[in-house]
C-alpha cells in the first residue's frame, strides 16, 4: 500500500527513468542470463538446445583459439592503456600550451580520426599495411629496411590492429583530458612558477594528480572498449587466430559455424573478465581513499 | 505528459509490427502470383538475372507479374549461413527463392529441411544432362539441387613467361614437372618470377587444399564412419607435403587472393601460373590488361602415384523451402531453359564475353555438342577456353567426402594451414594439429 | 638570451610535434580520397598510390552498380537521425529525473545505471538475436534504434549537466503551474542545449559508424546500412573489387561525417567536443 502511494507521489521521476530500466532488462539483462543458460547446452541454432553439462567450459579450457584470443585482447588492452594515455596527454598538453599557433586548426584536425568509421578505416589500413602493395612497406624499403609481413605473419599481425584502434580512439581521450586540463585553475601553475618549479615538476606535481579522476574514468572506458573490440581485428584479420579479439571469436563461433552453445560460454567468460577488471579497479581506487 | 510518453513508446513498438507484410497466395487461374523471385549467387549474379528476367518476360502468360531479382552473396558459405540465420530468426519471408550452392551448403541446408526436394523433377529429365552432374547434390537417394555448372580444376599459365625463360609448359602435366618448372622459373629469372600464389588467409585451404591438391592426392579428412583420419592419411601427407615443397622453396608469391595486389603482380609478370578452378577465368578477364592474350590453359597436373586429374567443382541451383515455395515450378522451368535453349544461351554468352562477364560451360549434352563451345578466345591467344573447360573434366578426381561437419572442419583446418603459411609451424605439425583439433572440437563427423 | 632561445626551441618542438600528429591523423583519409579518384587499371601499390594522372568519378559510378547506395544511405540516415533524437530525449529525461528529483531509491538506482556501463550488451548478442526475432525486428531498422534509446553513458553524462541547472528556476516554473514534463522541455532542455548538442554529435558518430549490430540484425542487401555494404565490398568472392572502388565506398561513408563535423566546428567555434566532457 505504501509502495503504491510512493509510486503515485513520485510517478514523474519513475516514469522518466523507466525506459532505461525497461530496455536494460529486455535487451541486456535477460540476454545475459539467457546466455548463461545456453552456455550449458550444445545449441546449434535449429531445434531445441540440449543440455550438455560443462562440456563447453571443458572445451574452452583446451581451445588454443580461446587462449590466443585472450592473449591478444590482453595485449590490446595493456598496450592501448599505455599508448592512449601517454599520447593523449601529450597532445592535450600541446593543445593547451600557449606556445601553440593555430590552436583551433589543430583542435579540429586532431579530432578528425574519431569521426571516421573504424570499419572503413580498417579496409584502408589493410591496404596500407599490405605486405607487397602497401605504402608502409614501400616507405620502409626506401629507408633501407626489409618488407614486414604485417598482416601475413602471426608475429606482427597485432600491430596494425593496435595502430588502427589507437589512431581512431586517441582523439576522443585527448578531448576528455584536454577539458580536464582546462579545469585546472591557472593560479596553481602561477604559484608553482613563482616557487621556481620547472615545467616537468609542475606536470608531475600538479597536472597529473589533478587529472587522476579523469584518467581513472579514461582507463575504465578504454578497458570496456578494448574488451569488446570487434571492427578493428575483424577487418584486419591475420593468419588463423593470430590477432583475433575475444569478442570477434565469439561472433565467429556463434554466427559463422553456429556453435551457439559454445560461443555463449565464451560470452560468459567475457562478462566475468569485465566484471573482474572493474571490481579490481574500484578496489584499488577505494584503497587510495578516492571514493 | 504521460500521454505524450505512452504514445511515443507505443508507436515505437508498433512500427516494426506493421512493417512486416502478409504473404501472397497462389492465384486461382493457374498463373503464378505476382512477386519477386529472389536468387542469391556469388560473383556477379546480376548477369544471370538478365537472362532469367528475360525468360519471365517472355512467359507473361504463366507469370504475368513475376520478376527475377538477383542478390550478391560474398561466398556460398555466407549465403548458407544467412539462410541458417533466417531460419534461426524464423524469417522465411527474407529467404531467397533459390540459391547457388556447393555440396557443403547443400548438406547443411538440406539436413535442416530448408531445401526443396527435386528428386522427381530431376529423374524426369536427367538423361538430357552429363552423367553424374547431379551426383554431388544427392543425399540418401534424394536430389536437392539442379546442376548449374561442373567446372574442372585447370592450370592457367602465362605463355610469354614460359617462352622468355625457355621452359616447355608441357612438363607441367605432372606435379613433379610443375615443381620443376617452378624451380626453373625461379633460377632463370633470378627469383623475380614465381610459379604461383599463396594466400595468407582461408583461400589457400579452399583452392590449393579442398578443391585442388587434396582430392587429386585422394586425401581424406574422415573415414566412412566419420572418424577423423587426416593425421594418418597418406593422401593428405602427399598433398600437403607437396604444397610444402612449393612454398618452402619460395616458389609461391604471398598475396591476398581476389584483391588488387594479386592482379598487379600478375600483370607485372611476377606470377606465372594458377592452379585453380575454371572460375578463375572470369577474374583474369576482368582484372588483367597487360597480360591479356598471353594466357593459356591446360589440364591440371597429376600426381603420378595417383594418376587422376583435377576434381570438378559442382555448383547447384537449389530451391529454398520457404514453407512453401510457390514458385518451385517456375524456377525449374527457368533453370531448364537456361540449360537447354541453345540459341538464347549462346547469345547470352556472347554478350558476357563482350563485357568480360562471367559464364561457364553448360551441363546439358545437347548444348555441349554445339560448335559454339569450341570457339577460340582472344584472352587465351586463340586457344578455346570453352573447349579447355570441357577437356579439363577428363579423368576427374573424385571430390572429398563432405559431411555436415565440414563447414566447421574447414575453419579448423584452414587455421592450421594459415599458421603454417605464417611460418609458425611445419607442415607435419600442421597436419598433426589438424588431426588433434578436429578430434577435440568435432570428434566424429555428422554423416549426411 | 638563453631563455629566449629555449623558449623558441620549445615552441618549435610543440608546433612541429602537433604538425606531425596532424599528418598522421589526416594521411590515411587523404590517401583514401586520392585513390578513390584514380582510374581502375592505374597502379595503386606502394608510392603509385600518390600519383593521380587523370582523376575520375568512374569508381563512384561503379559503386552505384554494385551496391544499392540510395536505399543503404536512407537506412543509415534513418537509424542515425531517429536513433539520435530518441536517445537524446530518453537520456535527457532520465538524467533530469536523477538530477532534479528526490525520490526513494534514487541513489541506488543511479549507482545501478553507472554499474551497467561495465556490462556490454554485445556479450548477450546471441539471445538478443532470438529476442529480436520474437519481436519481429530482424531486418528492421528499429532493431538498431530501440535497444539503445536509453543508454547508461548518456544518462550519466546529461545528468552531470542537469545538476548545474539552478533549482530556483525549476521551483519558479512549478509555482507557475508547469507540470513535470513541461518543466523538462520548456525550462531544462534550453539551458542544457550545448550539452545536448555535443551528446547528439557523439551519438551521431556512433550510430553512423555502427557496424556490429547492423551486421547481426540486418540480412538483406537493401536493408543494410551503408557501413555494412561498404565493409562487404572486398570480401565478395566473385567481385574482385578493385581498391579504387572499395575506397570510393569508404569515401562515401567517411566524408559525410567529416563534413558534418567541420560544419559543426564552424557553428560552435568555442564549444566543440571539449565542452562535451565534464571533469
Amino acid at each position: 500500500m505504501r509502495m503504491i502511494k510512493q509510486l503515485r507521489k513520485y510517478r514523474a521521476p519513475y516514469l522518466f527513468i523507466l525506459p532505461f530500466f525497461l530496455l536494460f532488462f529486455v535487451f541486456q539483462l535477460i540476454p545475459i542470463i539467457w546466455t548463461g543458460y545456453i552456455s550449458f547446452t550444445n545449441w546449434k541454432g535449429l531445434g531445441d538446445p540440449q543440455f550438455c553439462g560443462i562440456d563447453n567450459y571443458k572445451l574452452l579450457a583446451n581451445d588454443y583459439m580461446v587462449t590466443d584470443a585472450l592473449v591478444n585482447t590482453t595485449i590490446y588492452w595493456v598496450s592501448s592503456l599505455v599508448i592512449i594515455l601517454v599520447v593523449s596527454i601529450a597532445i592535450a598538453l600541446c593543445l593547451q600550451s600557449p606556445r601553440l599557433r593555430f590552436r583551433h586548426f589543430f583542435q579540429t584536425a586532431t579530432f578528425l580520426p574519431y569521426v571516421c568509421a573504424s570499419v572503413a578505416m580498417g579496409l584502408i589500413f589493410g591496404m596500407l599495411f599490405d605486405e607487397n602493395a602497401g605504402l608502409i612497406n614501400e616507405v620502409l624499403i626506401t629507408f633501407g629496411m626489409d618488407r614486414v609481413p604485417w598482416l601475413t605473419s602471426s608475429k606482427y599481425a597485432r600491430i596494425p590492429v593496435i595502430i588502427l584502434f589507437n589512431w581512431r580512439i586517441i582523439p576522443w581521450f585527448t578531448v576528455i583530458i584536454y577539458s580536464g586540463l582546462l579545469n585546472i585553475p591557472s593560479d596553481y601553475y602561477e604559484a608553482a612558477t613563482v616557487d621556481g618549479a620547472s615545467e616537468f615538476q609542475q606536470f608531475f606535481r600538479i597536472t597529473l594528480p589533478l587529472l587522476k579522476n579523469i584518467l581513472f574514468f579514461c582507463m575504465l572506458t578504454i578497458t570496456v572498449d578494448v574488451w569488446k573490440m570487434f571492427n578493428e581485428s575483424y577487418t584486419l584479420s591475420g593468419p588463423g587466430s593470430s590477432n583475433t579479439s575475444l569478442f570477434q571469436l565469439i561472433y565467429e563461433y556463434a554466427f559463422k559455424i553456429f556453435r551457439l552453445g559454445y560461443a555463449s560460454s565464451l560470452s560468459m567468460l567475457l562478462i566475468v573478465i569485465l566484471l573482474a577488471i572493474s571490481i579490481v579497479q574500484f578496489i584499488l581506487k577505494r584503497r587510495e581513499g578516492e571514493i | 505528459m504521460k500521454r505524450v510518453l505512452s504514445i511515443l513508446l507505443i508507436s515505437i513498438m508498433l512500427v516494426p509490427l506493421m512493417a512486416s507484410g502478409g504473404s501472397e497466395k497462389a492465384t486461382a487461374d493457374g498463373t503464378y502470383p505476382a512477386g519477386d523471385i529472389v536468387f542469391w549467387g556469388t560473383g556477379q549474379p546480376g548477369y544471370r538475372q538478365s537472362y532469367y528476367q528475360n525468360y519471365v518476360e517472355e512467359h507473361r502468360d504463366v507469370a504475368p507479374e513475376v520478376n527475377v531479382v538477383a542478390d550478391n552473396m560474398s561466398s556460398m558459405a555466407d549465403g548458407q549461413q544467412k539462410i541458417a540465420m533466417y531460419a534461426l530468426a524464423g524469417d522465411y519471408e527474407s529467404m531467397p527463392e533459390f540459391i547457388m550452392l556447393d555440396t557443403v551448403g547443400i548438406i547443411d541446408l538440406a539436413s535442416s529441411g530448408l531445401l526443396v526436394d527435386v528428386t522427381d523433377y530431376w529423374n524426369s529429365i536427367s538423361d538430357e544432362f552429363i552423367e553424374g552432374s547431379a551426383s554431388d547434390a544427392i543425399i540418401d537417394g534424394r536430389v536437392w539441387g539442379l546442376p548449374d555448372a561442373v567446372r574442372p580444376q585447370l592450370l592457367f599459365y602465362n605463355a610469354e613467361i614460359f617462352e622468355k625463360y625457355d621452359i616447355d609448359p608441357a612438363m607441367m602435366s605432372t606435379f613433379d614437372g610443375y615443381l620443376e618448372a617452378g624451380r626453373l622459373l625461379k633460377e632463370r629469372s633470378n627469383g623475380t618470377v614465381y610459379l604461383s600464389y599463396v594466400d595468407p588467409g582461408s583461400y589457400t585451404w579452399r583452392y590449393w587444399g579442398r578443391r585442388g591438391l587434396m582430392p587429386q592426392a585422394n586425401a581424406r579428412i574422415w573415414d566412412e564412419e566419420g572418424n577423423v583420419v587426416i593425421g594418418s592419411d597418406p593422401g593428405t601427407k602427399l598433398a600437403l607435403e607437396y604444397f610444402d615443397k612449393l612454398y618452402s622453396e619460395g616458389l609461391l608469391y604471398k598475396t591476398t587472393m581476389m584483391s588488387q595486389p594479386i592482379y598487379e603482380a600478375t600483370d607485372d609478370g611476377i606470377i606465372a601460373t594458377f592452379y585453380i578452378g575454371a572460375f578463375w577465368d572470369e577474374f583474369m578477364r576482368k582484372n588483367l590488361t597487360a597480360t591479356a592474350g598471353d594466357w593459356r590453359i591446360m589440364n591440371a597436373p597429376v600426381f603420378e602415384e595417383v594418376g587422376v586429374g583435377g576434381a570438378p567443382v559442382s555448383t547447384f541451383y537449389c530451391i529454398v523451402d520457404k514453407n512453401p515455395n510457390i514458385y518451385t515450378g517456375l524456377i525449374q522451368d527457368i533453370w531448364y531453359d537456361f540449360n537447354t535453349n541453345t540459341e538464347d544461351r549462346n547469345a547470352w554468352v556472347m554478350e558476357m564475353e563482350e563485357i568480360n562477364g562471367p559464364y561457364n560451360n553448360p551441363v546439358s549434352i545437347e548444348m555441349l555438342k554445339d560448335p559454339f563451345w569450341q570457339e577460340p578466345s582472344d584472352f587465351y591467344g586463340g586457344q578455346s577456353f570453352r573447349k579447355a573447360e570441357s577437356d579439363g573434366l577428363a579423368n576427374a578426381a573424385k571430390n572429398m567426402m563432405v559431411t555436415a561437419s565440414d563447414a566447421e572442419a574447414d575453419t579448423i583446418i584452414s587455421a592450421e594451414l594459415e599458421k603454417y603459411i605464417a611460418g609458425e609451424q611445419t607442415i607435419q605439425q600442421a597436419i598433426a594439429n589438424m588431426d588433434k583439433e578436429l578430434k577435440l572440437r568435432i570428434g566424429t563427423a555428422v554423416l549426411p | 638570451m638563453i631563455n629566449r632561445r629555449q623558449e623558441i626551441t620549445k615552441s618549435l618542438i610543440i608546433n612541429f610535434f602537433m604538425l606531425l600528429v596532424v599528418v598522421v591523423c589526416l594521411f590515411p583519409v587523404l590517401w583514401m580520397c586520392a585513390i578513390s579518384v584514380k582510374t581502375v587499371g592505374e597502379k595503386v601499390s606502394g608510392f603509385n598510390a600518390l600519383v593521380i594522372n587523370e582523376p575520375t568519378l568512374e569508381n563512384f559510378k561503379h559503386l552505384f552498380t554494385l551496391v544499392p547506395i540510395w536505399s543503404n544511405l536512407y537506412n543509415s540516415l534513418f537509424t542515425t537521425i531517429i536513433g539520435t533524437i530518441t536517445t537524446l530525449f530518453f537520456c535527457a529525461l532520465a538524467g533530469f529525473a536523477f538530477a532534479k528529483y528526490r525520490f526513494p531509491g534514487r541513489d541506488v538506482l543511479f549507482c545501478f545505471v553507472v554499474a551497467t556501463m561495465m556490462i556490454s550488451a554485445e556479450a548477450g548478442a546471441i539471445p538478443l538475436f532470438v529476442i529480436m526475432r520474437k519481436m519481429g525486428m530482424i531486418n528492421s531498422l528499429w532493431s538498431l534504434i530501440i535497444p539503445r534509446i536509453a543508454t547508461a553513458v548518456g544518462i550519466f553524462y546529461l545528468r552531470q549537466y542537469m545538476l548545474d541547472v539552478p533549482d530556483e528556476l525549476i521551483d519558479a516554473a512549478k509555482i507557475d503551474g508547469c507540470r513535470d514534463f513541461t518543466i523538462f522541455y520548456k525550462v531544462v532542455c534550453p539551458i542544457i542545449a550545448p550539452a545536448l548538442a555535443s551528446w547528439a554529435s557523439i551519438t551521431v558518430i556512433a550510430r553512423w559508424n555502427d557496424y556490429f549490430w547492423p551486421l547481426l540484425f540486418l540480412n538483406k542487401t537493401d536493408k543494410y546500412t551503408l557501413m555494412v555494404s561498404v565493409a562487404m565490398l572486398p570480401v565478395s568472392d566473385g567481385l574482385a573489387t578493385p581498391w579504387q572502388t572499395i575506397l570510393a565506398g569508404t569515401t562515401i561513408v567517411i566524408l559525410p561525417s567529416i563534413v558534418l563535423y567541420l560544419i559543426m566546428q564552424l557553428f560552435q567555434k568555442s564549444g566543440n567536443f571539449a565542452g562535451a566532457v565534464k571533469g
